[in-house]
């Protein structure tokens, strides 16, 4: 299904960074199988069911194709085509295979770009019909029964290895927290994130209740199609990390079985119809990175230090030389904490987010601004026996008057340091920093831009994994000769001295050993 | 004509050998033990050999064509050359960034091997400063040759093997890069430097980086390897001209190999693929999937049309570095022999992609292996006799295979029939898994195509795979064992000469015409000469002239060929028009009124190598012909659900002559391969020895 939708869609987005979902489901709206695509579109497909169901009962017919994006009914948010969004829930686009042409009409009346958007839903509608049709295909050949028993046991199976998984961690309750910047309009107005991960023999709760109310702003995330979407694509990572477990382990609604996720009606993850729920992914990176900080004293192999948790999801426009109206749309990486026999990712979308980056050299050539930079944030990775990844630094120029808009986090917030590891570095954003710099906040709304000002943006390094004494010396001066650490910095947080570029291995055990006996033990989390 | 061909493909376990003698009607295949620490030792041993055997003095071949994984197992070894890198300042990590994009959706422990094991270390990227402007490729900031000497002496210090130049933007303006490169060499001139616009002149900074860094990755030892081969053979009296597989299906001459080593990464499966579009002209058949089994691996390719696909540029990587060379498209998962069966602590019934490999092997090859693999499953339902492993030469016990098989059966509560079965039908499904995510993906659907069984497992699982797939014939070539090396006989020279030039369909002025022309003809003239030097006379020569072009916006561009002759604004148009009709295919719309941009301009350069044909039989026309039967034995099938046990003749290959007919249940042998016939399926045998497969009732449409 997946393979059609991508092949036949008309956006760019969804064929060449695969953002999409695609799913088979039975009519309780559990997920019989999915297709690998991008996380943040994953397991959150079963919310829209329900969503839709709510609104039709068992007004559902075969050759139904049904509309819903109603973040108040499972879908991850409001839609990112139009700003107001047009949001229906329940609607048929196709009725018993008949198109719906009014339907089609309001479409086409609400949207910027109507031909690429009816391309993309009739891609969907390709998507959905394969599907529909492979599934009967498999029933006529093997039987309904036994292919809906079949269904059944994959679920069972996935649900039998979850808990297995689960299992293994002590019972007990387990909880983490940590801040956003601001709602975007109360500067300064910090915002509790809150977790709390109850475990009970093979179950598992997430209860982010204790995290803040929700905002007057559009800084809420939806429950089911951000909120769980989140903690599942994170449990998985940790329970089912598929560079570790040796089988596939079929993604479906029997993973799930054994989680809870409970959020106070009215918290910032379940906020009260109308409130707006564009900008999420700040809010729900948060909860995945204190899931991993609340579970790794219990599971140290299967978790990391503290991670980015954010994304800086930026968007320039203005209109160039010949008044035409130009946007570029950036999301800006993160990067992961240390990990158990591994320094972190270095530049990389953290956890459900994994997106592509643009090309400098096909952005220069086709949109007015220049990026000036591009490159890691050297010597800002937390220190740890396993060294937090780093973030980035990127400068880009505008060659026309214009604005932007940003929505960042993690301004006030350094990924925490893990065993004895350091924290990393928070993010920022720098106006002209070359000329006359000036900080800007984590969330920007139409920003003005003058032609020839720019924008750098640093985003987190994270933090390291367990004692930074303990990194071998000459792993710490490889750090140097790449630039990674800087011989300042080899002292200060590994004690390993470095001059000039060589190594004084005999100084340094002395000087480690020394250290380790004045500073005594370390902390379980450092921030 | 052509007195006679060496090929030489060169595997993990392997090395198949074939020579051709039209002259005396000879095909002749040989097999010798890979030697992995110098493939050429294998290559060489395995010429004098079949040489020998087949009496014809190696004097006489005038082309020797090799398939070679010298330049994979580097980059899977991870053991290139040390490579120095020179590159914009502001912009170092543009190798290590990468497009910040994780290869695993769900895992916080996954490896990314781009970071841990980089092809450039950072300390070994010093910046430069310089800059060239978008679009125009002007200089902002002009080179700094300070920095450009002090950076070189620095990588001199630090004993790099390789220096490569890789500034933004070069594709639009190579005087920076070239600058560089003069005083690399006059500070170094003994030293190898490639710039990122003479490897690959194309927009996208870390695609055309990651090129260049891997290019010079394996260089060094490519070219150790290519020079020692050339002179063995020499040693031995060899006269002819030796051609290496490049990844695009096209060969290369020595000279060329060495230059750009980077086109020789997937030089082995390429070979697989061009057997399959050779059966598909000889046997008539336009769409084939080709699907080659080995021990631990299968490697899957859609072939429509009778034409190797290649790629999708923004989907070429190896080891997953970007590569942006041309590369035959070529799916290969864990699934073969060796494949292991096992139930999994969720009570799962799997196979693979564990791999038993060759050591310790399946059950049977009695080496200590305890678990039950596919070899063993096909043992054990008769599908494979004992006497059949490479003709009989491997010793195997059938009994270790029905004890391991019996282990598993147990677990699961099912008869050992049953599970043998089973494995078959997961590992099958495996494959059907992938060869759908091939097709489909792409557009194309499975039902229509023929599979093409090669490799030593190919025939043997391919009928139950198309059934699979719903696929109506299976074609099986004379030698399925090694289809590669008989691949590389009908190999043509085939060189890619690229130019970035960038021109929208909003603005064609005479000035962007004659530009376009005058790139053209550059083009045309370095694959003209490169072609001479090669030996190839004019005639022989194939230009083909394509633009690579996309809509405005596009992440992507897809090829147009070009109309015949000079261009000009009517060809222009064409050119904007076929742009259409290419999307339109490929992703099932157009867009019109868009403005399409050509970013690229290509020529393929062919240089046709004289071709020969594999000997034809003497028409047999005998159905189930009882003189060819080498005895008779029970084979279990599953037939709507029931299992039977059917007694199923073995056919001698070797004694099958034309349009003799075979119905099912039935299995071929042959020293390399066995192909297994189910009931309701029936095979006849082309003029070419071919067996082609089909149900029953559905005959494949040839000419014979």
């Amino acid at each position: 299904m997946a393979h059609v939708i991508e092949r036949m869609a008309y956006s760019s987005l969804i064929r060449e960074s695969e953002d999409l979902g695609a799913g088979v489901f039975n009519k309780f709206g559990h997920t019989i199988a999915e297709a690998d695509s991008t996380p943040m579109q994953l397991g959150c497909l079963p919310g829209y069911i329900q969503g839709f169901q709510s609104v039709l009962g068992v007004n559902i017919h075969p050759g139904d194709i049904i509309w819903n994006n109603d973040p108040y009914a499972g879908a991850s948010h409001s839609p990112d085509i139009y700003a107001e969004g047009l949001i229906m829930n329940g609607i048929k686009f196709y009725e018993k295979g008949v198109r719906n042409e009014t339907v089609a009409e309001i479409v086409r009346q609400n949207v910027r770009t109507p031909r690429e958007v009816l391309g993309d839903l009739e891609a969907q509608v390709a998507g959905c019909r394969l599907g529909v049709k492979r599934f009967v295909e498999l029933m006529d050949k093997y039987g309904k029964d036994t292919v809906l028993q079949a269904s059944e046991e994959l679920m069972d199976y996935s649900e039998r290895v979850m808990r297995q998984a689960i299992a293994k961690v002590p019972d007990g309750a387990y909880e983490a927290e940590s801040w956003l910047d601001d709602d975007g309009r109360n500067l300064g107005k910090r915002l509790r994130v809150h977790v709390k991960i109850n475990i009970e023999g093979d179950e598992l709760e997430v209860d982010v209740s204790g995290s803040s109310d929700q905002t007057p702003t559009a800084f809420n995330a939806s429950y089911s199609g951000a909120l769980c979407v989140s903690v599942y694509s994170v449990l998985r990572s940790i329970f089912l990390d598929t560079a570790v477990h040796e089988e596939f382990i079929p993604p479906n609604h029997g993973t799930f079985r054994p989680i809870t996720v409970t959020a106070r009606k009215g918290c910032i993850f379940n906020p009260i119809k109308p409130a707006a729920t564009f900008s999420r992914a700040n809010q729900v990176n948060t909860v995945a990175d204190l899931i991993i900080k609340a579970l790794a004293p219990v599971l140290p192999e299967q978790t990391c230090a503290g991670s980015s948790a954010n994304i800086q999801f930026a968007s320039y426009a203005g209109l160039d030389e010949n008044s035409d109206y130009w946007v570029y749309i950036e999301v800006n990486e993160g990067s992961y904490g240390g990990r158990p026999g591994k320094d972190g990712m270095d530049a990389m979308d953290f956890s459900s987010w994994n997106t592509r980056n643009n090309p400098i050299e096909d952005l220069d050539m086709h949109k007015p601004m220049v990026c000036d930079r591009y490159e890691l944030r050297e010597d800002t990775g937390g220190a740890g026996r396993w060294r937090g990844g780093l973030g980035i630094v990127r400068k880009n120029r505008m060659l026309t008057d214009g604005f932007m808009t940003m929505e960042g986090d993690k301004h006030t917030v350094r990924p925490w340091g893990y065993k004895g590891g350091l924290p990393g570095n928070s993010a920022s954003l720098i106006k002209n920093p070359d000329t006359n710099p000036e900080h800007l906040s984590s969330k920007l709304n139409g920003y003005t831009l003058i032609a020839g000002e720019s924008i750098m943006v640093l985003v987190p390094s994270s933090g390291g994994y367990g004692d930074p004494l303990d990194r071998p010396a000459e792993q710490v001066y490889e750090d140097v000769l790449d630039d990674y650490v800087s011989e300042e910095t080899a002292l200060r947080d590994y004690g390993v001295i470095i001059k000039n570029r060589k190594l004084d291995l005999e100084a340094s055990i002395e000087n480690r050993k020394k250290l380790r006996e004045k500073r005594g033990k370390v902390e379980l989390y450092t921030e | 004509m052509a007195k006679a061909k060496l090929a030489v493909d060169v595997g993990g376990t392997f090395t198949d050998i074939i020579l051709i003698c039209e002259e005396k009607n000879t095909f002749t295949v040989h097999k010798v033990p890979s030697t992995i620490e110098d493939q050429s030792i294998g290559v060489v041993k395995g010429i004098e050999e079949i040489c020998g055997n087949a009496n014809i003095p190696l004097s006489d071949v005038d082309y020797i064509l090799h398939g070679t994984t010298v330049a994979t197992n580097i980059t899977i070894e991870r053991d290139g050359a040390t490579v120095g890198m020179l590159t914009t300042k502001n912009y170092r990590d543009i190798l290590h960034i990468a497009r910040h994009k994780k290869v695993e959706n769900f895992s916080i422990q996954q490896d990314l091997p781009w970071q841990s094991e980089p092809l450039v270390k950072r300390r070994h990227r010093l910046p430069i400063t310089e800059k060239l402007s978008a679009p125009s490729g002007e200089i902002t900031t002009p080179l700094k040759e300070e920095d450009v000497r002090a950076a070189v002496q620095q990588l001199k210090d630090s004993d790099v093997d390789v220096v490569i130049v890789c500034f933004m933007f070069s594709f639009l303006n190579d005087v920076h890069e070239r600058r560089a490169k003069e005083i690399v060499n006059e500070l170094w001139p003994e030293e190898l430097c490639f710039t990122s616009s003479e490897v690959v002149p194309q927009i996208r900074e870390y695609e055309r980086f990651s090129t260049t860094a891997m290019n010079a990755y394996v260089a060094p030892k490519v070219s150790r390897y290519v020079d020692h081969l050339v002179d063995s053979l020499e040693r031995i009296g060899s006269k002819g001209k030796l051609h290496i597989m490049q990844s695009s299906g096209g060969m290369a001459s020595v000279e060329m190999a060495t230059a750009t080593p980077v086109t020789l990464l997937k030089s082995g499966p390429a070979g697989g693929i061009l057997a399959a579009v050779r059966w598909g002209e000889l046997d008539n058949i336009e769409n084939l999937i080709s699907v080659d089994i080995g021990g631990t691996s299968a490697d899957i390719s859609v072939i429509p049309n009778r034409t190797a696909k290649l790629v999708n540029s923004l989907d070429a990587t190896v080891n997953s570095s970007p590569v942006l060379t041309p590369m035959v498209d070529v799916e290969t998962i864990g699934a073969g022999g060796g494949s292991i069966a096992y139930v999994d602590s969720g009570g799962a019934f799997r196979v693979g992609p564990k791999s038993a490999g060759a050591n310790p092997g399946p059950a049977c090859y009695n080496q200590g292996g305890q678990d039950p693999c596919v070899t063993d499953a096909n043992i054990v339902l008769g599908r494979l006799d004992k006497e059949q492993f490479l003709g009989g030469d491997l010793n195997i016990d059938p009994e270790l295979s029905f004890k391991a098989m019996e282990r598993l059966a147990k677990q699961l509560n099912m008869t050992t029939e049953e599970a043998a079965l089973g494995v078959l039908k997961i590992i099958n499904n495996h494959m059907a898994l992938s060869v759908r995510a091939s097709s489909v993906k792409k557009g194309t659907d499975p039902r229509e195509f023929s599979l093409f069984a090669a490799g030593g497992a190919g025939p043997l699982h391919a009928v139950d795979l198309a059934d699979a797939i719903d696929s109506k014939s299976v074609v099986v070539p004379t030698y399925p064992g090694v289809a590669a090396a008989i691949g590389l006989l009908v190999g043509n020279l085939k060189y890619d000469f690229i130019k970035s030039r960038v021109a929208s369909s909003e603005n064609i002025t005479e000035e962007v015409i004659s530009t376009i022309n005058n790139d053209f003809e550059g083009l045309i003239d370095k694959a003209k000469t490169q072609l001479k030097k090669d030996g190839i006379d004019s005639k022989f020569i194939v230009i083909e002239r394509i633009a690579e072009c996309r809509y405005v916006g596009q992440g992507i561009e897809l090829r147009v060929p070009l109309p015949e002759g000079e261009l000009t604004e009517d060809s222009m148009n064409e050119i904007y028009n076929n742009f259409h009709k290419v999307h339109e295919q490929e992703y099932g719309h157009h867009f019109s009124d868009t403005h399409v941009q050509i970013i690229t301009l290509r020529v393929i350069g062919t240089g046709q190598i004289p071709s020969m044909d594999i000997p034809k039989l003497e028409s047999g026309n005998r159905d189930n012909p009882k003189e060819a039967i080498a005895y008779v034995r029970d084979t279990v099938f599953e037939i709507d659900g029931v299992i039977k046990r059917l007694p199923t003749p073995r056919f001698k290959r070797d004694k099958l002559l034309a349009h003799d007919m075979k119905n099912g249940p039935a299995i071929v042998v042959q020293r390399d391969s066995t192909t297994l016939i189910p009931p309701n399926w029936e095979a006849t045998v082309s003029i070419y020895g071919t067996l082609l497969v089909s149900a029953k009732n559905i005959t494949i449409e040839t000419e014979q």
